[in-house]
């Protein structure tokens, strides 16, 4: 038998009943497909009182193709999200990022909203509470100090989700609702940059739909995750890039990382290298900005390092590959 | 001869003995692992059991000022709560050193050591109680690595062991030093091995039932070694052995994990009879990190004195093992380090200072390829740096040190057997070494290593008089054959080798056998299932058991067909007169030769004979063997310069394994053997933060997944053993020891660097290769200054 | 809370009170008593857990059983339907691919399910769907064997 605390299981039926059940008490959590928080919750992170299930409400499984956008129900989960032609045809990439997450049973049960929601981790974190307690829990779950950066007064926990960057780079926008309505954003704005509370959602509200807009024609993208095995490991840093390519120089770029920060994130200073031409010089500027912008502490038992200069190497890579790709398209297509 | 002999022919209607050996011969518990029948410790029907809890140290080395059970004893659902205080007899496998309690008392050594149990009626009961028990501790200083707890001034683990030292290697055996003067080269250099993990699917779990009325205690258990259990846990609750009685269920692997009594089982055992009823104890995956006992964290530093041929003329080593916070096999594993060097290669001379040293970890024990896999490691790459500086192949420098058996080391030890050259030329031509290479583009390389293993100790842990191995063949009226043994199948599939052997003999299918294997009320007493001892130990056991019920049924025959036993051949199904077509069916004999006795039990024994024990100096008895087992290995790499990941593309494996009883099963063996050998070289270690194990689960703990393994080819070469039943001797630990080394060359070809040590996790390749690029550039710059 | 839960299980209808913090695997382990699918570890890591949720693969260890309600669940346990080997599980006996069967109900289970998706998959799609099941012993290369057998039959 396994220890999981007690809870009362609530399946809603529509979105806005989902939000006022998470509205109603303090301690209770949305759970989609379950393989992050169950985990968690067997961990002893967390107590909740109940357990607010998205199965029952209609229209969450939804994919929507249209001329501009996917849209993505937030309970899709990432099995068929990989399989579904229509996705693999308009967002391969996508597709892709969602086959490297996890294994399949996992897959089958994970969602979208569960990935882009999922709790920030550290190896002083995803400790059973046997561990945690003997080493005086942390700043992030019942206790006082970041094991991690003692002296800091924040969480540095990674967030280590495979799709939020490819995501970023779509300029993907998020649906949330809550007791107080809908809003729409742009998915960066779920985010902040603190392990400890890295989600924006106030109390009440839940990811109801992501909307891929379709990427401009000539756009190259690609997800590349570093991990030591090739499957269920979760990416040590992970690298997208969207890429156009117009007569030889860079004409949009964009790039996201994951597993390096608290927060997913999309890099700052791409639009300098608008003009660049597809050469090492490129390749060398790409890996600067990521050197810069990523910062992962120890919170893997794989070092910190390691962890930049690997991110480093992909996006510097990743850049090359996806110029490269773009100029075989449009040679192809002349 | 590798094949077993093939059938003679026979007439028409005549029937032929089945070959049972030889053939690739499915499990004989097959069908109920893959229905899901089978049971497992876990799996056992116990509605009515407690659930058994552990209170484990959350300091990696304190004292035990106080321990308050009160209220959790007066927690309602509580049937029993125990301390230190309830068991005050140390365990421990080897009787010289046994410094281990199921529940600590006084101190506790290492983070998660168990300090109190309790039974309950359900786990919530269970755990609430845990949390009512108050203990205080004072801390002590705590002692990761093997260096800090050898320390000048360093709190004594165990008071008894200065330094921290639990045991000191020191043996010389030729002269090391004229050897190393002769050498054209000698080299020396240092390694570093990351402590690794059996992590064998099944969880631990113990399943013990106290019968009050009759004082009787029933444990089932995860055991690779059931008879250990059963005296240690007779020992420590100080009841009368023939009161406990030793079951084992079907095991889901060990490797080494549970070829000791651990600490849980005398646990459960203490709770069912402080509970007077009968007790579940499940460990979760962490506990079961926590338990250990694998592959210790080692230093090597190793000097080779070697001849501009290649031939090897001295190696003085000297190991340093991180031993955890008991005894356990450590001993053993010592020695293994350094006995095992001299069974490979011609070795004239050998010096060995090895140091097993106590520290504030789990403790550590025996893991496939016992002792002998990181010096392995060391010694292969030493010989290849060394042979490159004389431009030799290393197939070359391998092939000049080969001995030619019968052999006999410089350390005394006997090898009757080996099939090495054979092994080298297989692998070599399989993986199209002489045309690739050294001409594979960047990024890509080839390795080759080889390595070997025991057949069973010749010396057994517990010395007894008794034989090393009995088995018991048991036959009724029904003409089914029970074949009943000690020896647990931890899914190496021992049961289904044994009753090969017997079914050869007696000429009949696998379909007329049963095994019962581990249960201490039905089978003979044997030893357990380690240092690879079941095949050829037991093998040997199980084939005179066989030829002793053979005899006693040509008897039979002979009486009812009237003529003589020597006129009288076995067909398996019928017994004819030889020559003749005079014949009775089997079915026939046996009622013949039930008449007079009733139901037949024969039994086998095996004794590994007197001059195959070893020589007469300290730590002879470990190394010896009746036979060793050779394999060599070619890894084929490609590594990614940019994140230092490595691929493993494929692996070439030739076993001399002696004749392969079940060719299925030894490829089976020793793909997972090497496969295992992988995981070690490529991303397993464990990692403690102050005592905590930070990798106590599979994600961090990284077991390799099927999409970065490789394809294996196996070959088993032709060789027969004539000390192993029906030629045969172990086929699955000696591979193990190969991978690592040659994946380390393959890896040292594609990037020019050669990491000192173990695992080339992609950060420590990555790191390798900046501090490569960093040199070079440091070099060009300098060569432009000049 | 518990509440009533109605499924299939191996084809049979069952109902059965449950609480809501109960995980599949106990369920089908201690309140359904086939005890087949396996625990290796303390959540989503080995595999061993895998059952047939609507026909596609899921851990039974991150599943609640409140969860399933009105769901065809298979373990193991059906697969033999009928008193005959499904041929996955004749070709795991035959090839070798399970030797201390820990890891192996788990492994057939996760082979079904892709099986009944892509009859005839390339070794890169074996490989790709067993990646979540860990096996300590065989070194995979006969579980591949095993599924790849499983198809010619
Ligand atoms: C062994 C293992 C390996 C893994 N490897 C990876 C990996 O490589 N890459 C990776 O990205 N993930 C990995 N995961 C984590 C996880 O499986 C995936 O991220 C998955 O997509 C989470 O989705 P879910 O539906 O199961 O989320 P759940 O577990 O249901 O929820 C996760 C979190 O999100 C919240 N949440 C869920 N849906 C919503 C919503 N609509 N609105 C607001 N909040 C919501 C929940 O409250 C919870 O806090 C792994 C997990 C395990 C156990
Ligand atoms: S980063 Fe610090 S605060 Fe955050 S989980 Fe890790 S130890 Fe805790
Ligand atoms: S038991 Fe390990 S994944 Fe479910
Ligand atoms: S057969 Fe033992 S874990 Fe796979």
């Amino acid at each position: 038998m396994t220890r999981l605390c007690e809870f009362s299981l609530r399946h809603p039926e529509t979105i806005e009943e989902a939000a006022r059940l998470l509205a109603a008490e303090p301690e209770v959590r949305v759970i989609a497909g379950g393989t992050a928080l169950l985990t968690n919750l067997r961990l002893g992170l967390g107590k909740p009182a109940s357990l607010v299930s998205l199965e029952h409400i209609p229209g969450l499984d939804k994919i929507e193709v249209s001329a501009q956008e996917v849209r993505f129900g937030a309970g899709v989960t990432l099995a068929r999200l990989a399989t579904v032609p229509a996705v693999r045809a308009s967002l391969p990439a996508l597709a892709q990022a969602a086959l490297t997450v996890a294994g399949p049973s996992h897959r089958s049960a994970a969602t979208l909203g569960g990935n882009l929601c999922l709790d920030t981790r550290c190896v002083y974190y995803n400790q059973n509470e046997v561990w945690r307690r003997s080493n005086g829990y942390c700043l992030k779950h019942g206790g006082e100090v970041c094991h991690v950066a003692p002296q800091g007064k924040r969480c540095h926990a990674a967030y280590s989700g495979d799709l939020a960057p490819l995501l970023l780079v779509l300029q993907a926008e998020i649906t949330v609702t809550g007791t107080g309505g809908v809003r729409r954003m742009p998915l960066g704005q779920l985010y902040h940059d603190d392990g400890a509370q890295h989600l924006t959602l106030a109390r009440g509200e839940l990811v109801t739909e992501v909307s891929v807009p379709l990427p401009a024609p000539g756009m190259q993208l690609a997800y590349r995750k570093a991990r030591v095995r090739d499957a269920i490991d979760f990416p040590l840093a992970g690298v997208a890039m969207g890429l156009r390519m117009d007569a030889g120089r860079v004409a949009e770029l964009h790039l996201a990382l994951t597993g390096t920060n608290s927060q997913p994130v999309l890099l700052t200073g791409t639009a300098e290298l608008r003009g660049a031409a597809a050469d090492a010089a490129l390749a060398e500027r790409v890996g600067k900005l990521v050197q810069r912008q990523a910062s992962p502490q120890r919170t893997t038992v794989t070092t910190s390092n390691y962890r930049r200069q690997v991110a480093t190497a992909l996006a510097r890579r990743l850049v090359l590959e996806l110029a490269a790709a773009g100029a075989g398209q449009s040679r192809g297509t002349a | 001869m590798n094949e077993i002999a093939s059938c003679a022919s026979h007439g028409e209607g005549i029937p032929a003995p089945t070959h049972a050996a030889g053939r690739r011969q499915p499990l004989i518990d097959g069908i109920e692992k893959v229905t899901g029948r089978a049971r497992y410790t876990t799996d056992l029907p116990a509605t009515q059991a407690l659930t058994g809890a552990i209170l484990s140290s959350p300091h990696a080395h304190a004292e035990i000022v106080s321990i308050d059970v009160s209220r959790a004893r007066a927690l309602p659902g509580v049937r029993a709560v125990i301390t230190g205080e309830d068991c005050d007899v140390p365990f421990g496998i080897l009787p010289i050193a046994r410094n281990e309690y199921p529940l600590a008392r006084g101190k506790v050594l290492y983070w998660g050591e168990a300090v109190a149990a309790v039974a309950a009626e359900d786990e919530q009961t269970a755990r609430a109680a845990l949390d009512l028990i108050e203990v205080e501790y004072r801390t002590l200083p705590v002692y990761i690595s093997a260096a800090e707890a050898r320390a000048p001034g360093a709190v004594l683990l165990h008071a008894n062991k200065p330094g921290n030292v639990e045991r000191e290697v020191n043996n010389t055996f030729g002269d090391v030093d004229a050897g190393i003067a002769a050498a054209d080269l000698v080299r020396e250099e240092s390694f570093h091995y990351a402590e690794v993990a059996h992590a064998q699917i099944e969880p631990d779990c113990t399943l013990a039932e106290f019968d009050p009325e009759s004082g009787r205690l029933t444990v089932q258990s995860v055991s690779q070694v059931p008879y250990y259990v059963h005296l240690t846990i007779s020992e420590c609750l100080k009841m009368d052995p023939a009161d406990v009685r030793v079951i084992k269920p079907f095991i889901g692997g060990g490797f080494g994990h549970r070829t000791e009594t651990l600490p849980f089982e005398i646990t459960a055992a203490l709770l069912a009879r402080a509970a007077r009823g009968t007790v579940k104890l499940q460990l979760s995956r962490a506990e079961t990190f926590t338990i250990h006992r694998a592959r210790p964290e080692t230093d090597i530093r190793l000097k080779i004195g070697m001849k501009k041929s290649g031939e090897i003329t001295a190696v003085d080593a000297e190991v340093v093992q991180r031993g955890g916070a008991s005894a356990g096999y450590g001993i053993i594993t010592i020695l293994y380090a350094g006995a095992l060097l001299h069974t490979l290669y011609r070795m004239p001379a050998v010096r060995y200072r090895g140091f097993r040293v106590y520290t504030n970890t789990p403790p550590c024990g025996p893991m496939r390829g016992h002792g002998g896999v990181d010096m392995r490691h060391a010694f292969e790459s030493l010989m290849d740096m060394m042979a490159e500086t004389f431009g030799l192949d290393a197939f070359a420098v391998r092939r000049a040190n080969l001995f030619v058996a019968p052999y006999q080391s410089v350390n005394e030890l006997k090898v009757s057997t080996c099939e090495l050259a054979a092994c080298l030329d297989w692998v070599e031509q399989a993986s199209g070494w002489r045309s690739r290479k050294g001409k594979l583009p960047r990024g890509r390389g080839l390795g080759v290593a080889c390595s070997h293993f025991i057949s069973g100790a010749a010396k057994p842990v517990h010395w007894t008089g008794e034989p090393h191995a009995t088995v018991n063949l048991r036959l009724d009226f029904d003409g089914s054959i029970t074949l009943l043994t000690g020896a647990a199948d931890i899914g190496q599939g021992s049961s289904t080798l044994l009753a090969q052997i017997a079914a050869e003999v007696l000429g009949l299918e696998l379909a007329r056998f049963r095994v019962i294997a581990g249960d201490s009320a039905l089978t003979p007493k044997d030893n357990g299932s380690y240092s690879s001892r079941v095949s050829l130990m037991v093998g040997n056991a199980a084939l005179a058991a066989a030829e002793d019920l053979k005899r006693q049924l040509v008897a039979a025959a002979a009486k009812r067909l009237e003529v003589g036993v020597e006129d009288i051949e076995c067909l398996g199904e019928a017994y004819r007169v030889i020559g003749t077509d005079r014949m009775v069916s089997y079915r026939d004999v046996v009622k013949s030769a039930l008449e007079v006795t009733g139901p037949l039990t024969t039994r086998g024994t095996y004794t590994v004979p007197l001059d195959m024990q070893g020589g007469k100096y300290r730590g002879a008895g470990v190394g010896p063997s009746p036979a060793y087992s050779y394999a060599a290995s070619v890894v084929e790499v490609s590594v990614d310069e940019d994140t230092g990941q490595i691929k493993v593309e494929k692996l070439w494996v030739a076993q001399d394994c002696g004749v392969a009883i079940n060719p299925l099963a030894v490829e089976g063996q020793v793909q997972g053997s090497v496969w295992m050998g992988m995981g070690q070289a490529l991303c397993e270690e464990t990692e403690f933060v102050n005592g905590r194990p930070l990798r106590g689960n599979l994600l961090d703990y990284r077991v390799p997944t099927i999409v970065e393994s490789p394809p294996i080819e196996v070959k088993i070469v032709a060789s027969y053993e004539p000390n192993g039943p029906l030629g045969a001797k172990e086929a699955s630990e000696s591979s193990l020891g190969s991978i690592p080394p040659a994946l380390a060359a393959a890896v040292a070809e594609a990037i020019g660097v050669r990491l000192p040590g173990l695992p080339l996790s992609p950060d420590r390749v990555l790191a390798a290769l900046h501090a490569r690029r960093r040199e070079e550039r440091l070099k060009s710059a300098l060569a432009g200054a000049r | 809370m518990k509440r009533l839960v109605s499924l299939w299980l191996n084809g049979r209808h069952r109902e059965d009170a449950v609480s809501d913090n109960l995980l599949l695997l106990d369920y089908v382990r201690e309140t359904a008593g086939l005890t087949g699918t396996k625990c290796g570890c303390d959540g989503g890591e080995c595999g061993a857990c895998t059952v047939l949720i609507d026909g596609e693969p899921r851990l039974a260890c991150l599943t609640l059983a409140a969860a399933c309600e009105g769901k065809r669940v298979e373990t193991i346990e059906g697969q033999a339907a009928g008193g005959k080997l499904s041929p996955l599980q004749q070709s795991f006996h035959e090839n070798l691919g399970t030797q201390c069967g820990y890891c192996t109900p788990g492994m057939i289970m996760a082979s079904e399910a892709l099986l009944r998706r892509n009859p005839r998959p390339s070794e890169a799609d074996i490989r790709e769907a067993l990646s979540g099941n860990l096996c300590r012993c065989t070194g995979y290369v006969k579980i591949i064997e095993s599924v790849k057998a499983a198809c010619e039959s």
